[in-house]
């Protein structure tokens, strides 16, 4: 029996298509979610860092590619929640220089909008989901705005002991903004502080979709639909219009869900995987790619994590697996000689036996051993993320090798471009400095020969108009006017700090203006 | 809810189990449990089952009798969806059971060649060595997936096994803590 038509169909039910789920469904939408991984409870949430991998991708993988491949699969999330079903709930903000990098120093891209179209929306989403923090102190480096609707999270020794050591390298630290509760919100829990955030957090204290977006989207009549893989969009004769989707059920057979409008919203590897894998003879290219920036820009952050190994037990295992402390101090994007690009500090993440065991991942045998019963008491990071500047030859393809399904997969290729390692490598030299500084008995770089990667952007970036972009600033794709991309897709720079604290706030943006204009978008 | 209360709300009898076949019945064990009762192995072979054993213990002490072999065995007997292991995480195409016969495979031909034995055969001072040189892929005449990636990937079984577990934890003075333990199978 073919499936009824519906007004929306969201494909990923991570943090942006929760979000557009919540708005679209309470403005009275019919609408369905689609995921292609299991629909999780926050039952399922075992605190386990072995368990806690079955909330990552499964069977078909990404093919990573390039000079320094994205580290994709840990990043990645399977089932309802998506990645955000086990992020850090980091909530740094991008900073107003991120919107305007080519007008600046006439690098990367301009975004469409600035950071005063966006902070509406930061303000908004804390006071939905959320949000832990001092905003006076980040008013230090950004424009003054809504203090957050909880105070910052507790401390612990493993970030504290930070502190001085920074502020001697003029690094001042501030509280973390997180999307976690310091105190009850809304009927969730205040956080216990147990450090198992990373695996999910099964007491609603971190705003995960499930708990938060989706749980309202659900409320107000939307279905989610587990277990359902899209493979293509679907588009009239004329090629004008998105008519809906294919996709193969939890028994693995296709389907077609007709839809008045689509939106695409599972992460910047798979929208363009998709878009691409949707060509017909009006959209040779792939849809939405006439002038062929499908899958280009994509971007990640580097990490330059700096360790330290104190004597005295500084409870590694507390906290919260977001940072107790963050700095945008070496955020202006010529912070050093000879680099380019933002870097984001973050410090004092809970960190449990596999963090040790990372920690020095050259030693095995009884050296090992040794370490991880003095990592038990004294191991802490500091770490930076780095910003990757767009180029277009970091992209997503389509390779010749297929899915089950018959999608073929996607050919991840990134390779960071001589800014972004010198970036790298000035961030290393700085956190050695501040971990010099700490009374730690050994400090080290955290460096070996692959560049830890973390985040994921670009793929169908947003810009004034088609000559270059994929979408407008809400995420409305350029040729399909009821097609619409959704998350770090459509950022065009990436900035240096935690995304997801964006692409919530950038993502109600579009939702909203997407239920404003309904009447001439869906047709 | 007290916080006690709330880090164990939901609770098990049997903390850090798998799924065994034991006589043709689905039993629930540890995986050190498993290697005590001598469980059969579904996937691995005897002779890549040695390899893996004495590769683990080569890598992280205790990782032979906290059952090793058994966990990887369960593990890639299982679907991809249902696989804990840290090859997941690591992209490896699925099915996991492929890369782990490669990767003793590539062990074993390696110490042939340059020790004339098997890795399980080697001195415990041998495997020290030749896990080193694996680890910065210095083994001449290599062949099979990258000598650091296997070390990588091995370690952190044996890791799940020995540290990443409840018992883990105690071992290392760390209090768990869990929200929800570990109760269904590990």
């Amino acid at each position: 029996m073919a499936n009824e038509k519906v007004d929306v169909v969201i494909v990923g039910a991570g943090a942006s298509g929760s979000v557009y789920a919540s708005v679209l469904a309470k403005a009275g939408k019919k609408l369905v979610v689609f995921d292609n991984g299991p629909d999780w409870q926050l039952t399922d949430l075992i605190s386990s860092d072995i368990w806690g991998r079955r909330i990552k991708p499964a069977g078909a993988p990404v093919l990573l590619e390039g000079k320094h491949p994205f580290g994709y699969t840990s990043q990645a999330g399977w089932g309802v929640g998506g990645a955000a079903l086990h992020y850090f709930a980091n909530f740094p903000r991008y900073l107003p220089t991120d919107f305007k990098m080519k007008s600046e120093h006439n690098r990367g891209q301009d975004w469409p909008i600035a950071y005063e179209d966006v902070a509406p929306f930061y303000d908004k989403v804390a006071a939905d989901i959320g949000v832990s923090g001092d905003a006076k102190q980040e008013e230090k480096w950004r424009p003054a705005g809504t203090p957050y609707p909880m105070p910052p999270m507790k401390t612990f020794p493993n970030g504290e002991v930070w502190l001085k050591a920074a502020e001697a390298n003029g690094i001042h630290l501030v509280p973390t903004a997180v999307g976690m509760n310091s105190t009850a919100f809304k009927g969730r829990d205040a956080c216990i502080y147990d450090g198992w955030c990373h695996v999910g957090c099964p007491i609603g204290a971190l705003a995960n979709p499930v708990v938060s977006y989706l749980g309202e989207a659900r409320k107000a009549g939307a279905e989610v639909r587990p277990l359902s893989t899209v493979t293509r969009v679907l588009t009239s004769a004329d090629g004008k219009r998105a008519t809906g989707v294919e996709y193969f059920d939890l028994k693995k057979e296709r389907q077609v869900q007709e839809a008045s409008v689509v939106i695409l919203a599972a992460w910047s590897a798979q929208n363009p995987r998709i878009l691409l894998n949707s060509a017909t003879d009006k959209h040779p290219k792939g849809l939405a790619n006439s002038n062929e920036l499908v899958g280009k820009f994509m971007m990640t952050h580097h990490i330059a994590g700096t360790w330290a190994l104190f004597d005295e037990d500084i409870t590694p295992h507390m906290g919260t697996v977001g940072a107790q402390f963050m700095s945008y101090d070496r955020y202006p994007k010529t912070s050093y000689t000879g680099a380019f690009g933002s870097s984001f500090i973050v410090t004092g993440a809970a960190m449990k036996t596999n963090d040790y065991a990372l920690a020095r991942g050259d030693l095995y045998g009884s050296e090992l051993a040794a370490f991880m019963k003095r990592a038990a008491r004294g191991i802490t990071r500091f770490t930076i993320f780095g910003e990757d500047l767009p180029q277009a030859s970091n992209r997503v393809e389509l390779a010749s090798d297929k899915d089950e399904f018959g999608l073929p997969l996607a050919r991840l290729i990134h390779s960071f471009d001589d800014d972004a390692i010198a970036l790298w490598n000035a961030n290393f030299d700085q956190g050695m400095k501040v971990a010099k500084a700490t009374a730690a008995k050994d400090v080290w770089p955290g460096k070996g020969p692959v560049v830890p990667t973390s985040h994921l952007h670009g793929g169908a970036i947003m810009g004034k108009d088609a000559s270059n972009s994929v979408t407008n600033s809400f995420g409305q794709t350029h040729e399909v006017p009821n097609l619409w991309m959704a998350g770090p897709c459509i950022f065009p720079t990436e900035g240096a700090s935690n995304p997801t604290y964006t692409i919530f706030a950038v993502s109600l943006r579009g939702a909203e203006q997407l239920a404003k204009v309904w009447g001439t978008v869906a047709g | 809810m007290h916080d006690i209360e709330r880090r164990a709300f939901i609770k098990g009898a049997a903390l850090g189990t798998l799924a065994f076949s034991v006589g043709g019945a689905e039993v629930m064990l540890t995986p050190r449990q498993a290697r005590a009762a001598n469980v059969a192995l579904r996937t691995l072979t005897a002779e890549r089952a040695a390899t893996l054993e004495a590769a683990g213990e080569a890598l992280v002490p205790g990782a032979k009798e906290a059952g090793i072999v058994n966990f990887v065995d369960q593990q890639i007997s299982a679907s991809a969806e249902d696989a804990l292991l840290q090859v997941r995480i690591l992209n490896v195409r699925p099915p996991y059971a492929n890369f782990y016969r490669a990767a003793l495979g590539a062990i074993d031909g390696a110490a042939e060649k340059t020790k004339g034995k098997k890795f399980a055969a080697l001195t415990a001072d041998e495997q020290h060595d030749f896990i080193g040189q694996m680890r910065i892929n210095k083994i001449d005449g290599w062949q099979g997936p990258p000598g650091p990636f296997i070390f990588n990937v091995l370690r952190s079984d044996a890791v799940d096994v020995v540290y990443n577990t409840m018992d883990g934890y105690a071992m290392l003075g760390v209090p768990y803590m869990p929200h929800i333990a570990p109760t269904k199978k590990w």
